[in-house]
């Protein structure tokens, strides 16, 4: 999962990069509303946090002008003030969820993977597939009840996938969302992921191989 | 509430007029009167010249040489009568007219000097006279002198003021009325400036609008545009008071965050109770910083103020709650009048109400109604849902001192104390009681 990170405190930004760096997440920090804006616009995010107070382009002017370039992610605004007009303006501006400062790191990493469970179509924290279950807050997967042992890369490809059903998921698109920049892109590691993922999950076998497109999760479910 | 300027205006020109108006009527009576006078004292003097053209005295006694010139002197009771008289006797000529009637001639003029005219008025009388008395040397020889009087009812003088005196009075009431009238007309059209000034500061007061128009005499020009500069500045003093306190909550409350974070990843190395006690203190800053900004961000009823439409802030709010509750299936129905208004600062009320539907949305099963009424104290608004409500030994407690009545979901201690500061700012009363949900019923009364 990549997250974009808007803050311009650097204290605090580098304790959020740290802690979503933590939970398994990608994460690019921008340090003001204009730096947001050319992250958002260039690269394909899961989620934003975005601070209200911003330089140069506030929280608010950044949300509007992603939303005008069709920059779907959920967006989750941080705000100091806390003041309902200024929650009530950022959703309006089209902002998912709201968390006013000081918070807990628990939870807005909480809220953040419901938005990101949500725009997936989710509304239960545990995503299922017949007898797959993948519970994406205790990062837990069962097959017929019986627990799963995966790495966390392995995890955060069958999530990824599972989080998008139904459709064709590139290599890049999976590298891009998964690693941080620096990942080898040529590297076949995806592939050795995607072959463990079909042997622990067998005989369920949900990620069909689409030849020289990517990866599909065939559910049943209708998203 | 003292008298308008159009009534204190209309009152004293009115006043000031009437006077005018009442002494002018007196002062043309008093000229008319004199005119009939010397009118009438004209009029008799001719009738003794005539007289003195045929009178002749002979041994004493007066006779006539020829026909009396003038008519009326015959007829009897025509109310022109004369009279010749002699010093030395009391018999006196007596017009044919005054025959027949006891016309009272004065007696004293006899004791004129020769050559002399009396014009006299006897008003107090039953009948009322004027008289012209002349004296006069008759024949160089003897000397005797001859006193002619003439005397005129005065009925038809006095038919002749009265005339003039009703005519003055209708004259004047009219000019009074018509410049009464087109006085008011006058003070209304002159003083209506004022009038839509005063309206349009009633307006600016509901928040119907936001300066005043530029169509003002030059006299209120100068007035509109202090006000107007006055309520600009209002507004830019408060939006600076506002991002003042925007950048100070920015920045007390980031590195408030930063701390807690750096707090909770060095908990795993740190040994217990120190952190535990940064933890604590951590957390009173929070709350007091949260609180004490959230009271001073609040306005409070403002003189020049706004009227916020409910419904559309209500909707407002539930549109972003249900963004923000998206996982929760609630089934949110609003039942208030899309015409209804509420004065007040919309921030503050947006926080009023943010923080009761964001209780309500916390705690709610999956029912909320919101409900405005318009009651005698002002506007009722109830929120209900059909949560598990807040126990009856606990509400005053949340109202009041905002203690939390439920540990599981912070925040809510420090929502509703300041709800219930700005409510009582606003001198309006929050009540909490049991819904018919089921819940909780939240009971705002705004004045």
């Amino acid at each position: 999962m990549r997250v974009l990170i808007v803050e311009d405190e650097a204290a605090l930004a580098g304790q959020l990069v740290a802690a979503l760096r933590g939970a398994g997440f990608v994460v690019d920090s921008a340090k003001d509303g204009e730096e947001g804006f050319y992250f958002g616009e260039e690269y394909d995010y899961d989620a934003a946090i975005i601070d209200l107070g911003l330089p140069r382009l506030d929280g608010m002017g950044l949300i509007r002008k992603l939303r005008a370039a069709e920059r779907n992610m959920p967006v989750l605004i941080l705000t100091a003030r806390g003041n309902w007009q200024d929650k009530v303006k950022g959703l309006e501006a089209g902002a998912d969820d709201y968390l006013t400062k000081p918070f807990q790191m628990e939870e807005l990493l909480a809220r953040l993977n419901a938005l990101i469970r949500r725009a997936a179509g989710y509304s239960s924290p545990v995503l299922e597939h017949g007898e797959l279950k993948l519970d994406t807050a205790k990062k837990d997967v069962r097959l017929s009840g019986a627990p799963v042992d995966l790495t966390a890369y392995e995890y955060k490809v069958l999530e990824y996938l599972m989080l998008n059903p139904n459709r064709v998921v590139s290599k890049t698109e999976l590298t891009d969302h998964l690693y941080e920049q620096d990942f080898d892109r040529d590297s076949n590691v995806i592939e050795v992921f995607v072959g463990r993922l079909r042997k622990k999950l067998d005989p369920l076998n949900p990620i069909r191989t689409v030849r020289g497109q990517g990866y599909r999760f065939f559910s049943d479910r209708d998203v | 509430m003292k008298a308008g300027i159009q009534t204190r205006l209309f009152f004293i020109t009115t006043l000031v007029l009437g006077s005018c108006l009442t002494l002018a009527g007196y002062i043309l009576d008093r000229s008319f009167k004199a005119s009939v006078l010397t009118g009438a004292e004209q009029q008799l003097r001719l009738v003794t010249y005539s007289l003195m053209g045929v009178v002749d005295f002979v041994d004493g006694r007066v006779s006539l040489s020829a026909e009396l010139p003038e008519p009326r002197l015959n007829q009897p009771e025509s109310g022109l009568y004369a009279s010749v008289q002699m010093r030395e006797s009391v018999r006196a000529w007596r017009s044919p007219s005054a025959l027949t009637s006891d016309v009272p001639f004065p007696e004293h003029v006899l004791a004129m000097e020769p050559g002399e005219f009396q014009f006299t008025e006897v008003t107090d009388a039953a009948a009322p006279f004027y008289y012209l008395s002349y004296a006069v040397i008759w024949g160089a020889d003897d000397g005797t002198v001859l006193t002619f009087t003439v005397a005129s009812e005065t009925s038809a003088f006095e038919r002749s003021m009265q005339d003039f005196r009703r005519n003055l009075l209708f004259g004047l009431t009219a000019v009074l009325l018509l410049f009464v009238a087109a006085q008011f007309l006058a003070l209304r059209w002159g003083l209506s400036p004022l009038r839509q000034m005063a309206d349009e500061v009633r307006q600016l007061e509901a928040g119907d609008r936001e300066a005043l128009s530029r169509v003002y005499p030059a006299e209120l020009q100068g007035l509109a545009e202090n006000l107007d500069r006055f309520v600009e500045h209002e507004r830019r003093s408060r939006s600076r008071y506002r991002n003042a306190l925007e950048d100070l909550a920015h920045s007390l409350k980031t590195p408030l965050a930063v701390v807690r974070n750096a707090l909770s990843t060095a908990n795993g190395s740190n040994n217990g109770s120190g952190s535990d006690l940064v933890r604590e203190q951590l957390a009173r800053m929070e709350s007091t910083v949260h609180h004490q900004l959230s009271r001073a961000a609040v306005r409070g009823p403002v003189v020049v103020g706004s009227t916020v439409v409910l419904a559309t802030l209500v909707e407002r709010l539930v549109r972003a709650l249900r963004t923000a509750y998206r996982d929760r299936s609630i089934d949110v129905s609003q039942r208030i009048d899309p015409e209804l208004r509420v004065r007040g600062d919309e921030g503050d009320l947006m926080e009023i109400f943010g923080n009761l539907l964001e209780n309500a949305f916390k705690y709610t099963g999956a029912r909320i109604t919101i409900q405005a009424t318009r009651v005698a104290a002002g506007i009722e608004v109830c929120i209900d849902d059909d949560g598990p409500g807040i126990p009856e030994h606990l509400r005053e407690d949340v109202l009041h001192r905002g203690i939390r009545a439920d540990e599981v979901q912070p925040g809510q201690g420090i929502g509703l104390s300041v709800v219930a500061e700005l409510v009582s700012l606003y001198s309006s009363t929050l009540s909490i009681d049991s819904s018919p949900l089921g819940g909780a019923r939240i009971r705002l009364v705004l004045k």
